[in-house]
């Protein structure tokens, strides 16, 4: 491929993409014409500035890396308006999800709360902390307050498999 | 009916409103819920870290449920009905995939079983308790209240994979809130989302979505929002408050679960369905209740 | 001993890119009975052809093998060849050395070139067995079907009946005009609709060789190629044709309004009514699912009876059969609009302001519901903006994955309409995937309308809303700004394309004419065969085979006339001799080809034999499309098929387990 990024003086990277590919589950990308219904509709364009149909055009031509990396792709609300509508069935949510994965296994720049989670998860199975809520009424309900029942976590077997599937790789 | 049920996270950890009024409006209708082995998360969050480990939890939720020997499973939050959903697709296409995840299942000493059909709260009173049972069992109709419907995102999209309801028009919440009774008003944001997924990593952009909604829908003087799902109801019940100041404007309007409609229109104690726990003025719309 | 000449083409580099047809010509000299081998650039060159007829007097050849591209695009032409030197043209193979050696294998030349020598070898095999057949005539009905009289069905039947053939045109409708009697005026040029199309109609009406069957719709069709039968109901009027004056005095005292289908369902018309405003033949209809006499069955209103003059209502009239003999039919059924209610976020049915391209020519035209006004069907008034939303429904896996063709040149057509009808001081916007301009003048049409203030957005829309205003709006992404519009307007005009009509399959049914992926008729061949069906005698023109223009359907219609011309001005028709032949002696009577025929091209004979009654199955040859499938049911091998016999296909499969000089490989 003969196309460099003035910009950023990047060219495509075939081996990222045949990465993104892979995550995806597919052998093709699917080929966005660029409509612009999905940017167009987008939940996260106004406030964070998302343009779906841009992601996906770079990711066709193949400048993944600086994707990955970026802040942007962290900003889709998953709202899935993009699928629904995309007139080549084209899913730039998987796209976005395949990119944050592909951030995710280079270290690159993942929110905070995404990894909280994920270790909360391999702590007790959940991926929240159990909370005191405290009504208009200035009182404080729990889960025994409140006579719901006990949760039961899972045992430790739980937390072997569950980072044995996190280190799977996608390939 | 005898199904088992999947909270997820947030219903068990901070929405218990939700499990108490689902609780307690089940049994009325003829549906007994059996609790599954342990607690653990759908995947949702982990979807965007690594989509094997996410289909795993997925997949593992629903091996839990085959635990039971029940063929049924109702999934009450909308993202951990659409991320167990997806991954229930994804193992019907990718033989690799399912062969993999059931290995890791074994060394957990679970089996997946693909017969489960998953249920939202939506569809299960709607096509399979049905609105005419429903009906019968009401026994405090609402009459002239106006009320709002928010059936969230990941319940009614994307169509291809099957979902809850029709992802254009979708109409199953409103037609439950009409058989209680109490009409609901068409508006142009119905659709739009409460954003709930953007707290993990924008939480202004987050709340002013939530934000704009409520503040649309008080333009149209509605006695309430209906929602379905754990994650709307943060949004848009809990964050209110922050929500009003993300978009600077004074947000005063009543958000309720569905199933704490349904309860009260049974005649169940508004405590009993956790009406004390919603951070919205609930309060306002009990007055409008017939006594 | 057979002499056999070889002619192994390049076809340019095609062929000869991939296959060494040197060493395909050397290896071909040394096989048994083969007279002359020779390579050359193009075979079907005139310098080509011309010395394959040298080679066939100067050598005595009487068996032809010609190893190029597919049969399907120079058989006849070779066979015209040889007849021509004095050879029976069936004496002739086809190799194909391209479709199936060197386009697939380009990659691998060896083993291409290993193959094109296994091909010829078994062309050879075949040739040595392949038996001189006659073409047979049967006469040709000099009358041609045209089903349809939109544009395409009238442009067909005009030249068709200039040329001398009797033309029956059959309309499902009241009046003929279809489409383009709807549109209000045409681009590129702007001509007005009605002014270019209502001379053709009445053209057809009077012309001498056109019989026109309006209301009227095709129940079945018998037959073969030059000899159809075809059975047309016309269904009644329940006015008389003779007497009706079209002075419309009935539709004025009729008391059942409905919704106008030729309006688009914008104004409501009666029960009794002149179909259109420019109706061929102008003579009232009467619909029996809204006339209170006719659906009630009662003796009840009449109101229309006791107004008309020329005493033309007949509640009594009764549908009539009538049989056509004709020896070719032209399909020119077109196409319907694609309904927008399919796509629910673009709010078409919800919003009344939310229109077709359809609807919006309607309102534009002079003879329509707003007397050529532009107005907003919620409040009557005139919109201060009007946008039009493209791609609706077409280029879109969820629902037509082809472009419709026409979508951009009608909203551009529509916006200098608008521009034109209401001033200055009107915002008109087109949201666009790409805009389409491809025809003659229509580039200069784009710019026509950028030149009118008509602007354009580089994107499309994921909804539309209803703004608290009243007013429609939506947010839309411009690719050329890269920015992010909010959009509010009057009126949105929705570009939904053409879509096969909804009783095209019944059409493809009844007239044998198969359809492609896209739903759309399907033609013989994309490329060279535009006009026909594979179907022998059924020729197409218009939208039923694919979304088009006036220009191209003009076009189309007018090749598909001159299709029908060359086929039937000789009054006689070639059978092409590859058919099914039974031998009598072998059948046993038991009907399994009778059963499987798709052509209904087995008859069951009842003879006399040995004075015992015997069925006997025997093939009409001029229904049989030679598919082989009666050949290969029969248990007792009794049906053989003319150039394909088991014999000749067999020596082909031995053929091909003969040594040959490999070069590695299996």
């Amino acid at each position: 491929m003969s196309l460099i990024d003035l910009m950023s003086m990047a060219k495509p990277e075939k081996e990222s993409m045949r990465k993104v590919l892979a995550k995806l589950g597919r052998s093709e990308f699917i080929d966005c014409f660029q409509c612009l219904k999905c940017t167009s509709g987008c939940t996260a364009l106004k406030l964070l500035e998302l343009k779906p149909h841009e992601i996906m055009k770079l990711v066709r031509l193949g400048f993944v890396n600086e994707l990955a990396a970026s802040e942007i792709i962290w900003t889709c609300a998953t709202c899935l308006k993009c699928v629904q509508r995309c007139p080549q069935k084209g899913s730039p949510y998987h796209v976005i999800m395949a990119l944050r994965n592909l951030a995710v296994e280079r270290e690159a720049k993942v929110p905070e709360a995404y990894l909280k989670a994920v270790s909360q998860i391999l702590e007790n199975g959940l991926s929240q902390t159990i909370q005191k809520i405290t009504t208009r009424k200035m009182e404080t309900f729990d889960r025994t307050s409140l006579k719901l029942p006990k949760i039961s976590a899972p045992k430790e077997s739980f937390q072997t498999v569950f980072l044995k599937a996190l280190e799977e790789k996608q390939e | 009916m005898k199904m088992a049920v999947f909270w997820g996270c947030r219903i068990l950890t901070s929405q218990y409103a939700y499990e108490m009024s689902v609780r307690q409006v089940f049994p009325k209708l003829g549906v007994e819920l059996v609790d599954l082995r342990e607690a653990t998360c759908c995947g949702g969050p982990v979807k965007s870290i690594n989509a094997f480990a996410a289909d795993y939890l997925a997949a593992r939720a629903l091996a839990l449920a085959n635990l039971t020997g029940l063929t049924d499973l109702l999934v009450p939050c909308n993202r951990c009905h659409f991320t167990i959903s997806e991954a229930k697709h994804r193992m019907e296409i990718n033989e690799r995939l399912r062969l993999r995840i059931g290995e890791l299942l074994k060394e957990d000493g679970l089996e997946y079983d693909p017969n489960i059909n998953i249920w939202h709260v939506i569809d299960l009173l709607h096509d399979a308790v049905g609105l005419e049972k429903i009906k019968e069992t009401v026994k405090k109709p609402f009459k002239g209240l106006e009320l709002a419907s928010h059936t969230g995102c990941q319940i009614i999209r994307y169509s291809d994979l099957g979902r809850v309801d029709d992802a254009e028009n979708p109409r199953k919440l409103d037609e439950l809130i009409n058989v209680l009774g109490a009409e609901t008003v068409d508006y142009s944001e119905k659709l739009d989302c409460c954003g709930a997924v953007l707290t993990y990593s924008h939480q202004d952009a987050a709340l002013s979505l939530a934000g704009s909604k409520i503040k649309a829908l008080q333009g149209l003087n509605v006695d309430a929002l209906v929602v379905c799902c754990p994650a709307c109801q943060m949004m848009f019940d809990s964050e209110q408050k922050d929500a009003g100041t993300a978009v600077g404007a004074k947000l005063d309007l009543p958000v309720l679960y569905y199933t704490q409609l349904l309860g009260l229109a049974l005649d169940i104690e508004a405590e009993k369905l956790g009406l004390h726990l919603n951070q919205s003025l609930v309060d306002k719309l009990l007055t409008k209740l017939p006594a | 001993m057979p002499k056999i000449g070889v002619y192994v083409c390049h076809c340019g580099l095609n062929i000869a890119d991939v296959v060494d047809v040197e060493k395909v010509v050397e290896y071909t000299r040394n096989l048994p009975d083969v007279a002359v081998a020779k390579h050359l650039t193009y075979v079907c060159s005139e310098p080509g052809q011309r010395m394959i007829q040298e080679d066939i007097r100067e050598h005595g050849l009487d068996r032809i093998v010609i190893a190029t591209c597919s049969p399907r695009m120079h058989e006849e032409t070779f066979r015209k060849t040889i007849e021509q030197a004095g050879l029976n043209p069936y004496i002739l193979e086809i190799v194909n050395l391209r479709e199936h050696c060197s386009w697939p294998h380009s990659e691998e030349p060896e083993k291409a070139t290993e193959k094109a020598k296994e091909l010829v070898r078994m062309g050879i095999a075949r040739v040595r067995l392949l038996e001189p057949l006659e073409r047979r005539k049967v006469s040709a009905e000099k009358s041609v079907l045209v089903v349809g009289g939109g544009i395409a069905g009238i442009q067909a039947s005009l030249d068709s009946a200039d040329a001398g053939l009797q033309v029956y045109l059959v309309e499902k409708a009241p009046s003929i005009g279809g489409r383009m009697a709807q549109l209000d005026k045409t681009f590129p040029t702007l001509d007005c609709s009605a002014c270019i199309l209502t001379p053709k109609m009445v053209d057809v009406a009077k012309h001498p060789n056109i019989k026109l069957f309006t209301n009227t719709e095709v129940m079945n069709v018998k037959g073969f190629v030059g000899n159809y039968e075809v059975s047309v109901l016309k269904k009644p009027r329940y006015v008389d044709e003779d007497r009706c004056v079209g002075c419309e005095l009935c539709t004025k005292v009729c008391p059942v309004k409905f919704p106008d289908k030729f309006n688009e369902s914008l104004s409501h018309t009666r029960a009794i009514s002149i179909y259109s405003p420019h109706a061929v033949p102008k003579i009232a209809i009467i619909n029996p699912n809204h006339c209170l006499r006719l659906k009630l069955n009662k003796d009840v209103c009449g109101k229309c009876l006791e107004t008309c003059e020329p005493k033309a209502i007949n509640f009594e009239q009764q549908p009539e059969t009538i049989q056509l003999k004709v020896g070719a039919i032209v399909i020119a059924t077109g196409s319907e609009v694609f309904d927008a209610s399919e796509m629910p976020e673009f709010g078409y049915g919800r919003f009344q302001n939310v229109i077709s391209n359809i609807e919006f020519e309607r309102i534009s035209d002079a003879s329509g519901p707003t007397g050529g006004k532009i107005l907003c069907p919620k409040n009557g008034e005139p919109p201060k903006t009007i946008v039009f939303v493209q791609c609706v429904g077409s280029r879109d896996k969820r629902f037509h994955e082809y472009c419709c063709r026409v979508g951009c040149m009608v909203s551009l057509k529509q916006a200098i309409l608008a521009r034109e009808k209401l001033g200055k001081n009107v915002s008109i916007y087109i949201c666009f995937n790409d805009l389409r301009a491809f025809g003659k003048g229509y580039e200069e049409f784009y710019r026509r309308a950028r030149d009118l203030d008509i602007n354009f957005v580089a994107g499309l829309p994921s909804e539309i809303r209803n703004a608290a205003n009243g007013s429609l709006c939506f947010d839309v992404y411009d690719r050329g700004t890269n920015k992010l519009f909010e959009m509010h307007s009057d009126l949105v005009v929705l570009a939904n394309g053409l879509v096969p009509s909804s009783d095209l399959g019944k059409i493809s049914e009844l007239f044998h004419a198969s359809r492609s992926a896209d739903g759309f008729l399907l033609e013989a061949h994309p490329k060279l065969r535009p006009l026909e069906s594979a179907t022998v005698g059924v020729f197409l023109a218009g939208t039923c085979q694919g979304p088009k223009d006036i220009p191209d359907t003009v076009a189309q219609a007018s090749g598909a006339a001159a299709k029908t011309i060359d086929l039937l001005w000789s009054g006689e028709i070639e059978l092409e001799p590859l058919k099914a032949v039974v031998n009598k002696d072998l059948c046993s009577g038991c009907r399994i080809c009778e059963s499987v025929c798709p052509y209904v091209a087995i008859e069951m004979k009842t003879e006399i034999v040995d004075e015992i009654e015997r069925i006997r199955a025997e093939v009409v040859e001029a229904m049989c499309q030679g598919c082989g499938l009666c050949a290969s049911a029969c248990p007792v091998d009794a049906i053989k098929m003319q150039h394909y016999t088991g014999e000749q296909i067999l020596a082909q499969v031995h053929a091909v387990f003969e040594e040959t000089e490999k070069v590695g490989g299996s």
